[in-house]
This record gives C-alpha cells, sequence and structure tokens, in this order.
C-alpha cells in the first residue's frame, strides 16, 4: 500500500535523548516502506546555523541521510530551525521545500506548510517572523560568528524558560479565517501541519480536511497519508 | 525587609519600592496574604536563575492576582542576587512568580519598549542567604510532566513574612 509519513515538531536537543533515540528508531523502522517523508519543521529545538556542526547534529544528519537512500525526504522549515541551508539539507538526504509547497499526492491537492504562517493574531510573532525569514536578516545572521549565534539561541531559551504558565506559550493555535483563506486561495483538499502541537484530523467545508501533525515532547507523533485518508499514529518513547 | 524561610534556610530581601513601586508592593500584597507560604521553588537552573511563587507541591499552580504593568524600563540590573518577576511573552503579564538571579544576567535587562526587549523586572535583592540560594541552586532537577528543570526533592517555601 502506498503512503507518505508526516512528522513535525520533535525539537530535538542533546538533552532530551529520549527523543532522537525515538526518531532514529522510526527511521530505521520505516525506510523504504514508504513512498516519501515529510519533515513540516521544528526539527530541532533550536538552529543557529549550517557551521554548527555538532556530534548531536551530525548524527541526526546521518541518520536521516540513511533513511533518504531508501524513501525521499523534503523538509519545510520551522519557526525554531529556520536557518536549516542546503549544507545540512545535502549532508541529511533532505530536499527543502518552499514555506508552502501544495503538491499533488495520490490524486488529491495537499498543502504542507509549519503552520506558524496560520497563527495570524500573534501579531509580534508575525512581525519576527517576517523579518526572521528575510534574506537580508538571515544574512547578518550568518555573519555572525558560531560562538555568538549559539549565545543568542541560549539566551532566548533561557528567557523562553522564565516564562509563569504552564504550558508552552509560545504555541498559539491557528487563525480560523486564515485556514480558510488559505484552503480558498490554494484550492488544496488536505491542509497539513504541524506547529501548533494539538494533533488532530479537522473536516472542512466540501469534505476538506485539516490534518494536524502532533509534537514528539511526550512521544513520537506520525501522520500518514494514503489515497483514501491521513491517520495519527503516536510512539511511546522507551525510557532510559 | 520580607523573610522566605525555606526548608534550605533563610533568604532576606530588601524591597525596591523607590525603584518599581507597582512590583514591590505587588510582592508585598502576596507576602501579606500569605500565598507564598507553601509554595515551591518549581525551576531550578543553575548558573542562571531560580524560580518560585506559583506552585504548590506537585507542581500545582496557584492562581495569582491580576497581571501587573512592567517596570523593568526602571533600569536596574538583573545582577546576582537581585529578584525580578517572571511572566508570559506579554511584558506586562507578572502576577505571582518571581525568580532570583543566581547570577549576572544582562540579557535579562530592558533594553526597548518592545516585547523582545522589556526584559524582566527587578524590584528586589537578597541582603542575607544567598548561601542558601547557592544551596537551592545545586539541587538535582529533573523533568515532571510537561516541566524541565524541576528539583526532585521540593524546595519550600514554608513560609514568607514582612519584618519591620
Amino acid at each position: 500500500m502506498s503512503s507518505t509519513l508526516v512528522i513535525a515538531d520533535l525539537h530535538l536537543c542533546p538533552t532530551r535523548p529520549e527523543i532522537t533515540a525515538c526518531l532514529f528508531d522510526f527511521l530505521n523502522e520505516k525506510k523504504g516502506k514508504h513512498d516519501s517523508l515529510y519533515i513540516l519543521g521544528d526539527l530541532f529545538e533550536s538552529w543557529v546555523g549550517d557551521d554548527d556542526e555538532s556530534a548531536f547534529n551530525l548524527s541526526i544528519a546521518s541518520a536521516i541521510h540513511a533513511f533518504s537512500l531508501a524513501t525521499p525526504v523534503y523538509f519545510i522549515h520551522g519557526n525554531r530551525d529556520f536557518l536549516v541551508g542546503q549544507r545540512f539539507a545535502k549532508q541529511a538526504g533532505m530536499t527543502l521545500l518552499p514555506e508552502n509547497f501544495l503538491t499533488k499526492l495520490y490524486g488529491r491537492s495537499v498543502l504542507f506548510m509549519h503552520g506558524d504562517q496560520l497563527c495570524i493574531d500573534d501579531i509580534d510573532y508575525q512581525k519576527f517572523r517576517k523579518k526572521s525569514r528575510s534574506w537580508w536578516w538571515q544574512k547578518l545572521m550568518l555573519l555572525l560568528p558560531l560562538k555568538k549565534r549559539q549565545k543568542i539561541a541560549e539566551n532566548y531559551r533561557l528567557r523562553s524558560k522564565l516564562s509563569q504558565q504552564q504550558k508552552n506559550e509560545d504555541i498559539m493555535d491557528v487563525a480560523d479565517r486564515e485556514v480558510q483563506r488559505v484552503v480558498f486561495e490554494t484550492g488544496c483538499e488536505w491542509l497539513v501541519h504541524g506547529h501548533t502541537h494539538r494533533p488532530n484530523i479537522h473536516q472542512l467545508d466540501n469534505k476538506k480536511q485539516r490534518m494536524v501533525v502532533g509534537d514528539w515532547y511526550e512521544q513520537g507523533s506520525v501522520l500518514e497519508l494514503t489515497a483514501e485518508r491521513g491517520q495519527l499514529i503516536t510512539l511511546p518513547f522507551i525510557k532510559s | 525587609m520580607v523573610v522566605l524561610t525555606t526548608n534550605f534556610g533563610e533568604i532576606k530581601i530588601e524591597l525596591f519600592h523607590d525603584d518599581a513601586p507597582v512590583t514591590a508592593k505587588n510582592f508585598e500584597d502576596y507576602v501579606k496574604s500569605g500565598f507564598y507560604d507553601g509554595t515551591i521553588f518549581h525551576r531550578v537552573i543553575p548558573g542562571f536563575m531560580v524560580q518560585g511563587g506559583g506552585m504548590a507541591p506537585g507542581m500545582e499552580e496557584k492562581d495569582g492576582n491580576a497581571p501587573i504593568k512592567n517596570e523593568a524600563n526602571n533600569g536596574v540590573k538583573n545582577e546576582r542576587g537581585t529578584l525580578a518577576m517572571a511572566r508570559t511573552m506579554d511584558p506586562h503579564s507578572a502576577s505571582s512568580q518571581f525568580f532570583i538571579n543566581s547570577t549576572d544576567n544582562s540579557f535579562l535587562n530592558f533594553t526597548s519598549e518592545s516585547s523582545q526587549g522589556w526584559g524582566y523586572c527587578v524590584f528586589a535583592k537578597v541582603v542575607e542567604g544567598m548561601d542558601v540560594v547557592d544551596k537551592i541552586s545545586a539541587v538535582s532537577t529533573g523533568r515532571y510532566g510537561m516541566h524541565d528543570d524541576v528539583p526532585k526533592e521540593d524546595v519550600i517555601i514554608e513560609k514568607a513574612e514582612l519584618i519591620a
């Protein structure tokens, strides 16, 4: 049976080895058994540039690369790893896609994206998004020494720790009117995204669907697409 | 002066009523009402800060009062031993949770009146008991549900009192 796998929001980082272990098991098990794998952003908790060739980053590249030899891998940037570039993509055997990728899958029109662009009510974030996705901002950022970029990312991470809320507050939900606009303008049947950490398959008008892939905080989460449907699957973490 | 009696020892705090009047009064009100009694330091990151004032043991969140305005533009710096308010991404959202800087954290200071630049409002400093803060910083931490950096052994504010 033909099927396509979709994952997002793994937030890989060296301090959460159980997530990486779950990804490696997933890649080993699924290798060669599906038509393709889409990674819809936030594969990494943070990404400061492809020149950060830490052993951790290289181990991820090598695992995805091994998988890609049998199954094509596509990558769309998230709000954490928007600085992933061609160099890393090549190391990992991934094809970088534009932020809104409309394609035909099993005869259906499917739109893939990270999903942060749908959260238009978070005005501050959308301003930052616009700036941080611009070529000039990225160029300026990447001109900084690697150590400086790592420091900026570390300070950002620490600041986010000072939140007084229970849940990760930078995760807002999508704005329905933006979903409607995007679905109408692209004419897609299925809109597939991550980012919100609210895995679900929503029914829209005219039998269209919005499929939301889950995050990998407490378990692995995969969306499997076949000609007929999308199905959300969870993968338990192996406790170390 | 405020005294936090914890199961690790006493921390004496001087409030900056002149520099951060709203924030200092807000903290004082929580102390007077007994809100902090029995809460824990629920997030401890060595070399950064210890945070508490909003959770009961078992990571049960307590409902605080209405959020206050951010007075970080008072220019007081997040230096070792100072207390500042925790908050959400919204600069003006602090309620009861605070943290004690265990090192100089200049990247938390006010730089501009934007969501990125507001920083974290310093409203007090530890005048006695930094050794207690350092002991708390050294506890072993782990993951608890959705939370990281949670002490494995509860660090409890048994009592928070206002003294003359």
